[in-house]
């Protein structure tokens, strides 16, 4: 297992800048992942990790030990496609063994390891079988397989669930992460869904436009986005400008007036101090929004209720202020959920719940 | 589609391949394994395994077919492994002068490399002039001309080894090479590993054709000279066609190895175990050799190309010479060849014979092989499968053999006289020759494009009101039209180039195609080389224009025509 560092690294693919300045440390053992929409530079920066394309400018360190002009069969990296890119002419077993052979290993050994690595992956019986036998899920678990086979000291997951249908992927997520903390492996995984991120990751790269927006466990992006962009990736948000009246105190505390009167609210990014009168961006996330009984106290929005979607377990509703901006509420486990009439409604939402960002 | 008409076609299109592919077979054969009076007899192919002519000319074909084979496999695969993985200068237009050989007919060829290779040709005017004074030049075409044969047989075909390695090449998605890479596998092995069993099936798919191709060609040895080997053995025993039984026989045993070895192809590499390598996730990246590695590949790829175009600068310098003999270059250059090329009496009307016909080949074969593929691929009507191998045999079937079966079948009296008439004009006949022979070109690409081509494209246009029939010509048609223009390409020029159906089947002047009239115009006494070279100049020019011509017309769609 290593831990990886990347420094400085920048690459540029004819005029477009597809890494931008990246700097990130990937602790030995970690489960990291790469959150971003598609063409933000995730997977670009995994093939570097890779080593399938070398940067303009950067460096790449694996335990200190600077690989950035490595070839790729020297960096005892293993990755898994967003295709699998199965061997069509091997099978399951032959694939499986490819790495290991190459790595000179005796051919008992081979064989045990093998055996081992399909069982992990629960698909011990079907080593005889061709690749184009194998269903979708199971290819996905040969890859598996075959990656960890060689025990590499870094995984590399390309987009790896992207293929299955949705059933399989919430069951191969599971899978996926018991099976890395068994082996102990440094892991970094691309994708671009945030469910998959948060369920999974120790820590999340977010990914914008070639640069990282920021890095943290799931708690952190989700609970502490430090830009409006992050916010809105991870998650869903309501955005309501203001001007900041006083940032001080212990937590981080924040007043801004809005056209909604006072809010207080905590700031997010802990290199940011606005002073008072500067404009800043407040973040409400859906669910954080309560329906209020007083329409006077702060923290609270007034509006009409313009429209209401029952799904079961949440109702989500969308209520419209006087200047016509629309704010979304989800109502968990509503029981009765409310009628989209028009009427008069507040939302309140606790000063914990309300994040304060550069405008 | 209505159920009816398309059975209807179905029927038709089986007719058609009844009477004029499967007939003329039966018909040679039968008459190899009939004696005089009616009844089976083995008489005759016992005859040609106990007379040692035969022995050896068979022995000679086997040898030109594997040499020719390997030979192109030398000059292809390197090519079409660094086209495919690799960036250099000058590669655009060095993978478009790939397709080069293709453009002359390699009897024509043979004209050129012996000016140039022969006793008394270029190379040894350049390298051992004393050699020659002395009367004992060497002879780089080898005893028996056989290597001749093979050298103009290999730089004739290789482009087509080299299409199909490329086209399986480029069908691979990289990141099965990058997962070897990936788990250690250096450059090298991974080559071995990964990349050559691959690519299997399409270097084997295209030395299978080759080595048909090499085992049955007429036109080269019957221009180099060589006499002892099955297909000018059959070739000569035309003239006495009416009594002797013995080509027949020969025809038929020629007939058995090609599909033998068809078959065999099909057993080693038809099993789908290699379809599996799916379509690409992402584009390949191919990196850009830079400085030394950069020119060493251009210029390893340009030696090839130069090679490859050795017989095409022997042949206009021939057309061009004054006087060219023991001597690097032509003593003096004219232009009366072709001033006698052009007022001989055949040349005209050949040239427009030739277009006649594999104009109206191509014509046939883009209807007949859209409806086949087109069945083959989007119906479920039973008979089907039969019906896609039944339009790919002609790939295996050496055209002398249907030659034969074409000649014999419309003699006086035969069902299908009819067919040439008492003109004995045998444009029909020529052309049915040409259109079977082409047709699995035509087929492959356009079901090639059918099978890219999602159903759910056409299902979306007749959600909106569109008829099938509509749906197909609106939709279909535009999608697959690069796919349907290269096989139709590729039938157009080998019906212009092609050699054992036209030196068969036209007897009379006024009918000659434009090789059989080269053919002639060669055994001329005099200047017949230079005419010959002459006319082959104005072929090639003609046909470099039409493969232009369509270049434009497609623009960037070229490339991928024979990629399909």
């Amino acid at each position: 297992m290593v831990s990886i560092q990347i420094r400085h690294l920048t690459k540029h693919f004819g005029s477009t800048l597809a890494l931008d300045d990246v700097n990130l440390t990937i602790e030995s053992g970690e489960m990291f992942f790469l959150l971003g929409p598609s063409g933000c530079g995730k997977t670009t920066l995994l093939r570097h990790i890779a080593g399938f394309s070398t940067p303009d400018q950067g460096q790449l360190l694996f335990d200190q030990r600077d690989v950035t002009r490595l070839p790729p069969h020297k960096r005892n990296t293993a990755m898994m496609f967003q295709s699998y890119a199965l061997w069509p002419h091997l099978d399951v077993g032959q694939n499986v063994a490819f790495g290991l052979e190459e790595r000179r290993l005796p051919r008992a050994q081979i064989e045990t390891r093998v055996q081992e690595s399909l069982q992990m992956v629960r698909m011990g019986h079907l080593a005889d079988r061709k690749i184009n036998q194998l269903s979708g899920g199971q290819q996905q678990r040969v890859a598996l397989a075959r990656s960890l086979a060689v025990r590499p000291d870094a995984l590399l997951l390309d987009e790896p669930l992207s293929n299955l249908d949705a059933k399989l992927r919430l069951e191969m997520r599971s899978e996926i992460r018991r099976i890395c903390k068994q082996f102990g492996v440094t892991a970094v995984y691309v994708t671009h869904d945030q469910k998959e991120a948060l369920h999974l990751a120790d820590r999340i790269a977010v990914m914008e436009q070639g640069a990282i927006s920021q890095v943290g466990t799931p708690r952190e992006v989700f609970r502490a986005p430090r830009t409006a962009s992050v916010a809105s990736f991870i998650g869903e948000a309501n955005f309501l400008p203001g001007d900041c009246i006083a940032a001080a105190g212990p937590g981080r505390q924040a007043t801004a007036r809005t056209a909604h009167g006072h809010f207080t609210g905590r700031l997010t990014d802990p290199t940011w101090h606005p002073q008072p009168g500067e404009p800043v961006r407040l973040c409400l996330r859906p669910e954080a929004l309560r329906f209020g009984e007083s329409p006077y106290l702060p923290n609270t929005i007034r509006g009409r209720l313009v429209d209401s979607i029952y799904l079961g377990e949440l109702a989500q509703y969308a209520v419209q202020d006087a200047a016509g901006t629309t704010f979304h509420v989800s109502e968990l486990n509503p029981a009765n959920p409310r009628p989209a009439d028009a009427s008069e409604v507040s939302l309140t939402v606790s000063p914990d719940d309300v994040m304060i960002l550069r405008a | 589609m209505k159920r009816l008409p398309t059975y209807g076609f179905l029927l038709f299109i089986f007719l058609v391949m009844g009477c004029f592919f499967v007939y003329p077979i039966y018909h040679t054969v039968r008459e190899a394994f009939t004696r005089p009076g009616g009844g089976f007899t083995l008489e005759y192919v016992g005859h040609i395994f106990g007379n040692p002519l035969y022995r050896e000319g068979l022995g000679n074909a086997l040898k030109m077919a594997a040499g020719s084979t390997l030979g192109a496999l030398i000059l292809a695969l390197p090519l079409a492994l660094l086209s495919a993985r690799f960036t250099f200068p000058g590669k655009a237009l060095l993978s478009a002068l790939v397709l080069v050989p293709l453009i002359l007919p390699p009897f024509v060829g043979t004209i050129g490399v012996k000016q140039i290779l022969g006793q008394h040709g270029a190379l040894n005017a350049l390298l051992a002039p004393g050699a020659i004074a002395h009367g004992y030049p060497p002879d780089w075409l080898g005893h028996g001309r056989l290597l001749g044969v093979v050298l103009m047989n290999a730089l004739h075909l290789y482009p087509i080894l080299y299409l199909n390695i490329a086209a399986s090449l480029a069908n691979l998605d990289p990141a099965l090479d990058e997962a070897a890479e990936n788990l250690g596998c250096p450059p090298w092995r991974r080559f071995w590993r990964i990349t050559l069993p691959l690519a299997m099936p399409g270097i084997f798919a295209g030395a299978s054709l080759v080595f048909i191709w090499g085992f049955t060609e007429l036109g080269v040895p019957l221009m180099f000279d060589f006499p002892r080997v099955t297909s000018v053995q059959i070739f000569d025993g035309i003239k006495e066609i009416g009594g002797n039984p013995l080509p027949y026989a020969l025809v038929a045993i020629m007939l058995v190895a090609s599909l033998l070895l068809f078959l065999l192809s099909k057993f080693l590499f038809g099993r789908s175990d290699f379809a599996g390598g799916g379509r690409a996730s992402m584009a390949a990246q191919t990196p850009r050799l830079r400085g030394i590695q950069g020119w060493l590949a251009t210029g390893g790829f340009a030696a090839i190309t130069l090679l490859a175009v050795l017989p095409h600068l022997g042949v206009t310098l021939t057309s061009l010479a004054a006087d060219w003999n023991d001597a690097a270059l032509p003593s003096g250059f004219t232009l009366q060849h072709y001033r006698d090329a052009l007022s001989h009496g055949l040349t005209v009307p050949s040239i427009l014979n030739s277009l006649k016909y594999a104009g109206l080949a191509t014509a046939i074969d883009v209807v007949l092989g859209l409806a086949i593929a087109w069945i083959v691929v989007r119906t479920r009507l039973p008979g089907r499968h039969l019906l896609d191998s039944l339009a790919m045999l002609p790939i295996a079937v050496p055209g002398l053999v249907l030659a034969f079966g074409y000649l014999a079948m419309t003699r006086e009296g035969q069902p299908f006289d009819w067919l040439i008439g008492p003109q004995e004009d045998p444009c029909w006949i020529i052309v049915i020759a040409y259109a079977i022979r082409r047709l699995p070109y035509v087929v492959r690409s356009a079901s090639a494009g059918l099978q890219q081509t999602s159903v759910s494209l056409e299902e979306a246009a007749q959600n909106l009101g569109c008829t099938p029939w509509r749906s197909l010509c609106r939709i279909t048609l535009p999608l697959i039209a690069a796919n349907l223009i290269a096989g139709a390409l590729l039938a157009f020029s080998f019906g212009m180039l092609e050699v054992s159906d036209s030196l068969i089947l036209a007897q009379k002047g006024e009918h000659f195609p434009i090789t059989k009239a080269i053919y002639n115009l060669n055994g001329a006494l005099g200047n017949g080389e230079a005419l010959a070279s002459a006319l082959g100049v104005w072929a090639m020019v003609f046909l470099s224009i039409t493969l232009l011509g369509v270049g434009l017309l497609l623009g960037k769609k070229m490339g991928a025509l024979f990629r399909a």
